[in-house]
């Protein structure tokens, strides 16, 4: 299997000084479905907005499908970031639009300024937009506006908008930790089903341990800024996960109920 | 629930046995300090502006007891006037509108060239928003002044006088609005690799709009106000022949530009009142 993405020693330190990630180094090949474990506060959401430049990297190098992410030009990145879906824990919809509008916005990336302006989406972009809403149960959901869903539903809406932008990659930050428990399910079945079928390469921001093993083929841990557990969930013991919340064990039994 | 329910931490206990009679603070400090600071302050300003200005009581004392002789000559009420005192009303009505969606047109742009978030480059935002400080900075009346000092008495110089500080206003309260909605709408549409327009007219606006509305709806009601003083500088309007009523004493016909005015005023503010709150939900 060919690696799509390739972090080599990143680092990132915000303008107060916070060092938020130490020398990261990732490969992530393609359709493999990776959770990225670790206590609030230990750079799991530094670390996948650095890889889509939302946050501009200190150090280190980002390589995505064979071009230099964090050197990239604005009219490059913004080719990388189309093939790059990103879903987010608020969903980051926009409100005032209906469903569909907000799925077609995942075409966006691949679009002029005036088309995307005009609102000129293409025909089979549409059917393929209303297939992906149908196929994670959204069908009757079609025209509301954004605003009236509730939250699992409005989360779905932003696995379709990153799936509608036909990537390579997901990254999912915290998709699940505003969601009720029946929803997480729902929405982490979508993630992972569209994803496999596809062969699209996921990393997914997690803080619950036991959701991570249960879909991850993959599993890494993060703690203060630094890989420190990287394989299959199987590998990862009792131990290490103690030693990965030490001192936050109370967040992990939060989300675990 | 009575005092001795309360659960008080061992730290403050010990404090409290320490200093028995001390009472236990609950403000923050900083901000009780903030607060003690501008009270101060104004009050000493006060007395200050209080001795500087030469305020005369026998001046005053004159002027209340002639308030009720003014007062009955405006009680007269004349309708001569009635149908000019309507069109130039109309004419400051049309004055405020057009200079306002002659604003509306280049907020809507110029408000995300200056907002922070969505600013192209941060130092032409920056210019951006310095250029309309200093916009804002001079009072509309002189923007009027200068339009009539150019271009001459009229509507025209109203309208040209009274985009300036409309246009200022309302990229200000934009682009408020647009660093308010914050990064969230941002990054979704950055995260799928939209372009600048894209983000503005598909993200911010869609999520703005009703709000932008409001605005300007209030800022229609200033500009109606703002143009009827302006027509007393020569910028045409109900105002004009207001200060050409003033000028002559002609009392019966001012009361009917004054009552005009209000209920002018008076239904806008209902009007758009109304707007507003339809708009919020």
């Amino acid at each position: 299997m060919d690696s799509i993405l390739k972090v080599t020693n990143l680092v990132k330190r915000y303008n107060g000084g916070t060092l938020a990630l130490k020398d990261i180094n990732l490969e992530v090949k393609k359709g493999e479905f990776i959770a990225v474990i670790g206590p609030s506060g230990a750079g799991k959401s530094t670390l996948l907005r650095s890889i889509n430049r939302l946050i501009e990297p200190t150090e280190g190098s980002i390589e995505f499908l064979d071009q230099r992410i964090e050197k990239a030009n604005k009219s490059e990145l913004r080719k990388i970031r189309s093939k790059m879906g990103m879903i987010f824990q608020h969903y980051n919809l926009i409100y005032r639009s209906s469903v569909l509008e907000n799925v077609l916005h995942g075409r966006l990336g691949y679009m002029g300024s005036v088309a995307g302006v005009f609102n000129r989406y293409k025909e089979e972009d549409k059917q393929e937009a209303i297939m992906l809403l149908e196929k994670v149960g959204l069908e009757a959901e079609i025209y509301k506006r954004a605003d009236e869903l509730s939250g699992g539903q409005k989360q779905r809406v932003g696995v379709c908008r990153a799936l509608a932008q036909n990537p390579e990659l997901i990254l999912a930050d915290e998709p699940i930790a505003s969601l009720d428990p029946k929803s997480s399910a729902v929405v982490m079945d979508a993630i992972y089903k569209n994803c496999k079928e596809q062969g699209i390469a996921c990393l997914v921001n997690l803080h619950q341990v036991d959701v991570a093993k249960r879909y991850a083929t993959r599993i890494v841990a993060v703690k203060a800024g630094t890989i420190v557990f990287d394989g299959q969930a199987s590998e990862l013991t009792e131990e290490m996960i103690e030693y990965l919340y030490e001192g936050k064990e109370q967040e992990m039994y939060e989300s675990a109920n | 629930m009575s005092k001795g329910q309360m659960p008080v931490p061992e730290t403050v206990l010990v404090k409290e046995k320490a200093f028995a009679k001390k009472k236990i603070p609950i403000a923050h400090k900083q901000t009780r300090r903030q607060q003690q600071y501008f009270f101060i302050t104004a009050g000493i300003l006060f007395v200050i502006c209080f001795m500087q200005i030469d305020l005369s009581f026998t001046q005053f004392q004159a002027g209340v007891a002639r308030i009720p002789s003014v007062l009955e000559m405006m009680m007269q009420l004349s309708f001569a006037e009635l149908p000019e005192l309507a069109s130039e009303m109309v004419v400051s009505l049309v004055t405020a509108f057009l200079s306002l969606v002659l604003s509306i047109l280049l907020a809507v742009v110029l408000s995300f060239l200056a907002a922070r978030n969505t600013t192209p480059n941060k130092y032409f935002g920056m210019l951006l928003r310095f250029l309309f400080m200093i916009i804002r900075a001079i009072p509309a009346t002189v923007w009027v002044l200068i339009a009539v000092a150019s271009i001459g008495f009229g509507t025209m110089a109203g309208v040209l006088g009274l985009i300036f500080p409309t246009l200022s206003y309302l990229v200000k309260s934009f682009s408020a609005q647009i660093e308010e909605v914050g990064q969230e709408t941002i990054e979704a549409l950055q995260s799928v690799g939209a372009t600048w327009w894209h983000i503005v007219f598909r993200g911010l606006i869609p999520t703005l709009l009703t709000s932008f509305l409001a605005i300007t709806a209030f800022r229609f009601e200033m500009n109606v106000a703002e143009s009827v003083i302006l027509g007393m500088v020569g910028a045409g309007g109900i105002g004009l022949l207001i200060q050409g009523y003033i000028s002559f004493y002609d009392f019966s016909s001012l009361s009917l530009g004054i009552i005009m005015v209000f209920i002018t005023m008076f239904t806008l503010e209902f009007m758009t009142n109304q707007i507003r709150r339809r708009m919020s939900h």
